[in-house]
């Protein structure tokens, strides 16, 4: 018991003595400015790597739908003897429209990934 | 919380909280301060999930704790514990023989394992109570006891008193 009470009093009159610092709050605040500058440059990052995403989506879409219209409400009939370069689009277009659309729309989300993460880095 | 703010709380906080982890770290001041440092930018990025259920000295402590913990995973303090005795005799103001005192109980803080290094600092040094010890390092108060137990022997056996 005796000795218990040796060495709590041996703590409690030692007790570490902390140097006065004016610079250590300084330090930290330096250092607390350092994490919000990251923090929001991720932020920013983030945001704008999901506005991308969103936009090249939407374009996606839009240039699917145009593609899709065109192909049906323009119906096309095979005379090569008179096609153009637009009719020859339309053509192939017609022709090969299941693979065009997969075609496009995988462009369209490998785009949209490529770019986001291109900015998010 | 703003950056402001945050200050303010941690003004009346700093000592106590650089104290604690120079407890732990043996005496190393500079080692004590970036720890110090370091817990308090974590406590700041995460003071938004600070709900008020704890004091919010026992939440930064707790913070401080972790990051002690962290620091000792990386690397073993063992490499540092030379220099920090020499930093504490510079730091002390009283008689030399005093200053032999602070190195004679840094020594030995640092032969006993980190638990319990923890429970005695924050109990004879910081004067926190059991339940607030238990809160700090997640622990059961029995834990704490009996760390401060096993830790009071340790260091009477190192301090020769």
């Amino acid at each position: 018991m005796n000795g218990k009470d040796n060495i709590e009093e041996f703590l409690r009159e030692h007790k570490p003595q902390v140097k006065d610092d004016p610079t250590f709050l300084l330090e930290t605040q330096r250092r607390m400015k350092q994490v919000e500058g990251i923090k929001a440059e991720v932020d920013r990052q983030r945001s704008h790597g999901r506005i991308t995403l969103i936009v090249t989506l939407i374009i996606g879409i839009v240039i699917g739908a145009v593609a899709t219209f065109i192909g049906y409400i323009c119906p096309f009939s095979p005379d090569k003897e008179n096609a153009g370069i637009f009719a020859s689009v339309l053509l192939f277009m017609t022709t090969w429209k299941q693979f065009f659309f997969i075609l496009l729309a995988a462009l369209s989300v490998s785009l949209s990934l490529l770019l986001s993460r291109t900015r998010t880095q | 919380m703003t950056r402001e703010r945050f200050i303010d709380l941690v003004r009346t906080e700093q000592e106590p909280l650089r104290r604690f982890l120079l407890g732990l770290c043996s005496g190393n001041a500079s080692l004590a301060d970036d720890i110090a440092q370091d817990a308090l930018v974590r406590a700041y990025v995460a003071s938004g999930s600070f709900l008020g259920l704890s004091k919010f000295s026992t939440w930064l402590f707790r913070i401080a704790y972790n990051c002690f913990i962290d620091h000792c995973r990386k690397s073993t303090l063992d490499t540092v514990s030379s220099e920090s005795f020499e930093v504490q005799s510079v730091l002390s103001d009283d008689s030399t023989d005093d200053a032999f005192r602070y190195q004679q109980l840094y020594q030995a803080l640092d032969r006993i394992p980190e638990k319990e290094r923890a429970a005695i600092v924050l109990h004879y040094f910081e004067d926190h109570d059991i339940k607030e010890i238990s809160s700090i390092m997640q622990i059961p108060s029995g834990t704490v006891k009996y760390l401060l137990s096993t830790g009071r022997n340790h260091l009477k056996d190192f301090l020769s008193l």
